[in-house]
């Protein structure tokens, strides 16, 4: 009981505004339409969707928090996705290809975001810069290996990855859930999760701390990458096939997620749950709208104004503060 | 003066250049066809848009800003201004590009409220925007493509300023819409070199509260650059949508991230502060020309975008170095 | 022009932020062509009495006098048009414009100019350069040049705005000694053309090489007014600090037993054959003018930026320190000579603060303790006479000499066998100085070896046993504190004596 005080003492407000609205929206739509927002399909149709860019922006977060930012994880996960997907196709589509495949992707994701790493943390070019020529890099790679169509004729137990069920529970969000534990408790637990705040705070104070900058920095977008990885092989499982320009609404999606969640664009704090709400609450706004048959471009433009809502609402609880 | 020529001969623009002709000069030897007019005007055709977005660019990352809506923002003004010509009958060109203009710069002036009187970082408040304006665009303006375009204002494609006839009797025209780049990017050299607003950008980005403390009001230097940009994104928007003879309401969505990196690798710095009009034309022609003329090499299509990435990782890595290399050099 | 004339008068001037008194009735009087240096601790009140003078701050009472007329409300604008010019400690000079633009830009600004004129910018750089002496290319940008010529555009700035009062905060932080000297003889041509000055600085050697007057505040109320001749050291300290100094000095029982030896140091362009043994119970000062090298060695002790050759011994040890990892596998902290950037995560707490470079300490079964670390925390708070509520709020909510408290404290939970601190008492308050001196003298007794790098010399000979300075990067030989006294120190340091016999 005491443990639950103190971990609700802890959430911030941010956290406390995306529950709410997320009950909110349970309430409203349980009253507007009950059977098909509450019902079983509508609950395991929302979980299998926002995984893939759940994932990517946990990744996103990461880079963040080190004082950064990672525009190139779309173009690592596709490019990855499409690494995993030819190299089951040529190993015949076995169960055993399909582990390769999935190993072969998460390297190839931990390999480009340690590129990125590099160049940030060593040759000091900032980190937007970095990743936006990444993004277009690795989505070239991919496209040299595709040549442009989309790689189909994968394996169907691979599909099963991000549509099939356990227990009637997607296993998409088995793995979202897997995700955002790791990164929790990588952030809170480990010396890393520590000294990558620190980095993301005051780079200077935490290089006078014996903190070594460029290891962290090249740990963190090597996490975002192998995140960017699982979210190629969601992606890639999503669709049955890879592509190089899968999901391109994504980079600005997960950006818009993650400060939305409440991490600190300046770097030095963000937290997994603020994230994972923030998540939640988009794909509840967009389920939402589409059983309301609303059009679905509207997400879009709610979500434009969601984020800017709780900047300005941020804005105005500041200035409170510091008159005070 | 032996040390300013020197200067200007290791200048970033200067670096630009040498790639530019470096690879002009590989793509004419593998394919003599390259040297030509044609190729020209095809080129000033191609970066046409670009350029004009690039310049605008330019100059809010020179004060210190970053601004990814303006794709949105485009969109947004020529699709509701071409719904509003058919809706009303109107059909003169002026009038498209006003409309265009005025709510370009309504949204920047969004911008610049959210960003100087709500203090949220520019690349999340323009991010917010962008998806507000393609969302709105989308969700109440609709997603069809309209190619029956108001006669007059279609017919500004087909005037050209200037056309070629090549040898085996092929017509190559410049169309007259490329004064708008033009006339922006004079413009915009002008105003930054010539006159205290412009001078008034790089103090901002070069040190906003010695800005502040020296007597600029950094708040109005801000909207007039958002305004600004929200009103050329607006131009260029139709100036697209009449090039192409199609009104989208999305097809330049996702352009921002090459219009930044043209921009970095002409020598602005995402710090603030430095840039200048010839360094980004040089980048956005780099870019054009790498998109353009790579097939020229005999590399395929597919392998374009690697090569693109390949080039922007490159040309941000040395602008990056060089930014530091100066700030470590020993002091006079 | 009437040298006499008064240009600035302050009478009673009291500023108050929410309740807090910050100034307290303060007069002063500032004569044409004066040189009047303004002294005073850390809060004092220095920086709001500037403020008010260059129309930052509104007073809230009090009156100003400026030429005689009486001024009601001052803002910047008006201060700037009356000839009252501030330079900051940071210049407030843009990097990234021309010498020649940094110079004309206020006036432009002022006159209301839309246009940029860039000839007239270059003839009114090359004016004003010509009237302080200083030789700059216009055309070269501002984060090309040394601090020392970025604030002379900064002067070259104030005076072609007319300037009649030109306010100097601070200016010598950052100058080496050659510099300083120049920065006198423009000064000295100011006066002379008829502009009052007023200098903050706290250095008496300083002061006493360029003031005509000196004004010294503590606690918001100016406690001595007078010709510089008034003053000797020992007043001086009286009124700056309100105590009478008591000389405690620090004077160790002699031991062998050796923790740290440096033999033939050497990294090119910062230091050279740099050798000092540290025996146990010994506190070593370093010091030097800016640029010297005292700093470099410090860094170069952790790793930041490592020597280049030349042998470090930690208890008769040879150890190789080729990165800040390895200074620390060898137990040597560093307090850094900023705080603000250097030293402290202002946006964290406390207890991130004292933890920081010891969180591996907390891994304990593959997981962070967190609650251990907010006892230690807790500990460290209470063991190091830190007035704070708890470990939760942010660090900035600490007043300088606390937090540097906390900075000490956040090396010395790694246990160091070294601790080297650069400018350890740096604007801290008085009270929080002697608390961090008494701290140091107990780790000595504990078998920590303790390095001071700093430029107040007081602190040196009073806390330390053996003084060593750098002078270009080349060492002295180990001075015993207890021979030496501050003047003769000066002059050592400045190396006055060997430049007359030269």
């Amino acid at each position: 009981m005491d443990k639950l005080k103190t971990s609700l003492k802890n959430t911030d407000k941010n956290t406390t505004a995306l529950f709410g609205i997320a009950v909110l929206i349970f309430v409203i739509m349980g009253i507007l339409a009950p059977r098909s927002f509450l019902g079983i399909k509508n609950l395991q149709g929302m979980c299998v969707q926002f995984p893939e860019f759940g994932i990517l922006a946990f990744g996103m977060m990461l880079a963040m928090i080190s004082g950064g930012i990672d525009l190139s994880l779309v173009g690592i996960a596709n490019f990855a996705g499409i690494v995993g997907a030819v190299l089951m196709i040529r190993m015949g589509g076995s169960n055993f290809s399909i582990v390769i495949g999935i190993a072969a992707a998460i390297l190839v994701g931990a390999l480009c975001g340690v590129f990125n790493g590099f160049l940030i943390g060593y040759l000091q070019i900032p980190a937007m810069l970095v990743t936006l020529g990444g993004l277009q890099l690795y989505t070239g790679l991919g496209l040299a290996i595709t040549k442009g169509p989309a790689i189909i004729g994968l394996p169907p137990a691979f599909n099963l990855i991000a549509n099939g069920t356990l227990l009637n529970i997607p296993v998409a969000l088995f793995i979202f859930v897997i995700a955002a534990v790791v990164v929790s408790f990588l952030l809170k637990s480990t010396v890393y999760g520590q000294h990558v705040s620190f980095m993301g705070t005051n780079a200077t104070a935490a290089r006078y701390s014996g903190i070594n900058n460029l290891k962290v920095t090249i740990y963190t977008y090597g996490l975002s990458g192998i995140l960017g990885g699982i979210g190629g092989i969601l992606m890639a499982s999503h669709y049955n096939s890879a592509k190089s320009d899968y999901g391109s609404s994504y980079t600005l999606l997960t950006l818009l997620i993650v400060v939305l969640g409440g991490t600190n664009p300046d770097g030095g704090r963000g937290r997994v749950i603020g994230v994972t709400l923030s998540v939640i609450v988009l794909q509840l706004v967009s389920s939402a709208f589409n059983i309301l048959r609303v059009n679905g471009f509207i997400k879009t433009f709610v979500w434009g104004i969601i984020l800017l809502a709780i900047m300005i609402g941020t804005h105005f609880i500041e200035k409170n503060k510091q008159r005070s | 003066m032996n040390n300013k020529i020197k200067n200007v001969l290791t200048s970033n623009e200067m670096i630009v250049a040498y790639i530019i002709i470096g690879l002009s000069i590989l793509i004419g030897c593998v394919n003599s066809a390259f040297f030509g007019v044609s190729t020209l005007v095809s080129l000033s055709r191609s970066m046409l848009v670009m350029l004009i977005f690039a310049v605008c660019e330019m100059v809010v990352i020179i004060s210190g800003g970053i601004d990814v809506s303006f794709p949105a923002v485009a969109c947004i003004s020529l699709y509701a201004t071409i719904r509003f010509m058919l809706a009303s009958g109107i059909d003169s060109p002026l009038f498209a590009f006003a409309m265009a203009a005025v709510i370009g710069i309504s949204f920047g002036a969004f911008n610049a409220f959210l960003i100087c009187k709500m203090k949220i970082p520019p690349l999340i408040a323009t991010l917010g925007v962008s998806s507000v304006a393609n969302g709105g665009t989308l969700a109440f303006l609709g997603t069809k493509e309209i190619s029956n375009i108001p006669e007059h204002v279609d017919k500004l494609s087909q005037i050209f300023i200037f056309t070629y006839t090549n040898a085996g009797g092929i017509k190559y025209s410049l169309t007259v819409l490329f004064l708008i780049p033009v006339i922006v990017c004079i413009g915009a050299y002008i105003i930054l070199k010539y006159t205290m607003l412009g001078r008034g950008i790089y103090a901002i980005g070069g040190d906003k509260n010695a800005a502040r403390i020296a007597g600029f009001n950094v708040t109005k230097i801000q909207f007039i650059i958002y305004m600004t940009v929200g009103c050329f994104a607006g131009i260029g928007g139709m100036t697209y949508m009449i090039l192409m003879r199609q009104a989208s309401p999305q097809v330049l969505m996702g352009s921002e991230m090459m219009v930044i990196a043209a921009v970095v690798m002409g020598g602005a710095r995402i710090t603030g502060g430095h840039g200048s009009v010839f360094g980004t034309i040089l980048g956005v022609g780099l870019i054009t020309l790498v998109q353009n003329n790579l097939i020229m090499l005999g590399v395929p299509t597919h392998f374009q975008t690697l090569v693109v990435g390949l080039i922007i990782v490159i040309g941000i890595s040395i602008t990056s170095l060089r930014a530091k290399k100066i700030a470590n050099s020993a002091k006079v | 022009m009437e040298m006499n004339e008064v240009f600035l008068k302050l009478e009673g001037i009291k500023k108050s932020f929410g309740g807090v008194e910050a100034l307290k009735g303060v007069d002063l009087e500032i004569k044409k062509g004066e040189i009047h240096c303004l002294a005073g601790e850390n809060g004092c009140g220095k920086s709001t009495l500037i403020k008010v003078i260059s129309g930052a701050h509104d007073a809230t009472e009090g009156n100003i006098y400026i030429e005689g007329k009486k001024i009601e409300h001052l803002n910047p604008i008006d201060a700037i048009r009356l000839g009252i010019q501030v330079i900051y400690q940071d210049f407030a000079v843009f990097p990234n414009l021309t010498v020649a633009e940094n110079i004309a830009m206020n006036r432009a600004l002022m006159t209301g100019a839309k246009k940029m004129d860039w000839k007239k910018a270059r003839e009114l750089a090359v004016m004003a350069m010509e009237q302080i002496g200083a030789h700059m290319n216009p055309d070269i940008l501002v984060e090309r040049l040394s601090v020392a010529n970025k604030q002379m555009v900064a002067i070259c700035r104030a005076i072609i705005n007319d300037a009649k009062l030109l306010i100097l905060d601070e200016p010598t932080t950052a100058l080496t000694a050659k510099e300083v000297d120049k920065l006198n003889i423009i000064i000295r041509r100011l006066k002379a053309k008829g502009i009052a000055i007023v200098i903050v600085n706290h250095k008496l050697d300083e002061i006493y090489g360029i003031a005509d007057k000196l004004t010294i505040l503590r606690n918001g109320e100016n406690v001595a007014n007078g010709g510089i001749e008034e003053f000797d050291r020992t007043r001086f300290i009286k009124d700056l600090t309100g105590r009478d100094i008591v000389e405690t000095t620090y004077r160790p029982e002699k031991s062998t037993e050796e923790i740290l030896r440096v033999e033939r140091f050497t990294r090119n362009g910062a230091f050279e054959d740099v050798s000092f043994v540290l025996n146990k119970g010994d506190v070593l000062g370093i010091t030097g003018l800016l640029g010297s090298g005292r700093s470099e060695i410090g860094d170069a002790l952790f790793g930041l930026a490592p020597a280049e050759s030349g042998k470090v011994f930690l208890n008769e040890k040879e150890i190789s320190i080729k990165s800040i990892e390895d200074a620390m596998n060898h137990k040597i902290g560093y307090v850094p000579e900023d705080r603000l950037t250097q030293g402290l995560f202002l946006d964290r707490s406390i207890q991130d603060n004292t933890v920081a470079a010891s969180i591996s300490k907390y891994l304990i079964k593959g997981k962070l303790d967190h609650a251990k670390m907010y006892e230690v925390t807790k500990e460290w708070i209470k063991k190091i006479g830190c007035i704070a509520p708890s470990p939760n709020p942010d660090i900035r909510t600490l007043s300088g000499g606390n937090a540097q408290k906390m900075v000490i404290a956040k090396w010395l939970n790694t246990e160091p066998k070294l601790l080297v601190l650069n400018g350890p008492t740096v604007g801290v308050d008085v009270g929080s100085k002697s608390d961090i001196h008494m701290i140091l003298h107990d780790l000595v007794k504990a078998g920590v070896g303790i390095i001071i790098i700093s430029d107040d010399l007081s602190e040196l000979i009073q806390n330390c046993n053996k003084i060593m300075i750098m002078k270009n990067g080349k060492a002295s030989g180990m001075l015993e504190a207890a021979t030496l006294n501050e003047t003769e120190l000066t002059h050592l340091l400045s190396g006055k004596k060997e430049d007359n016999n030269e």
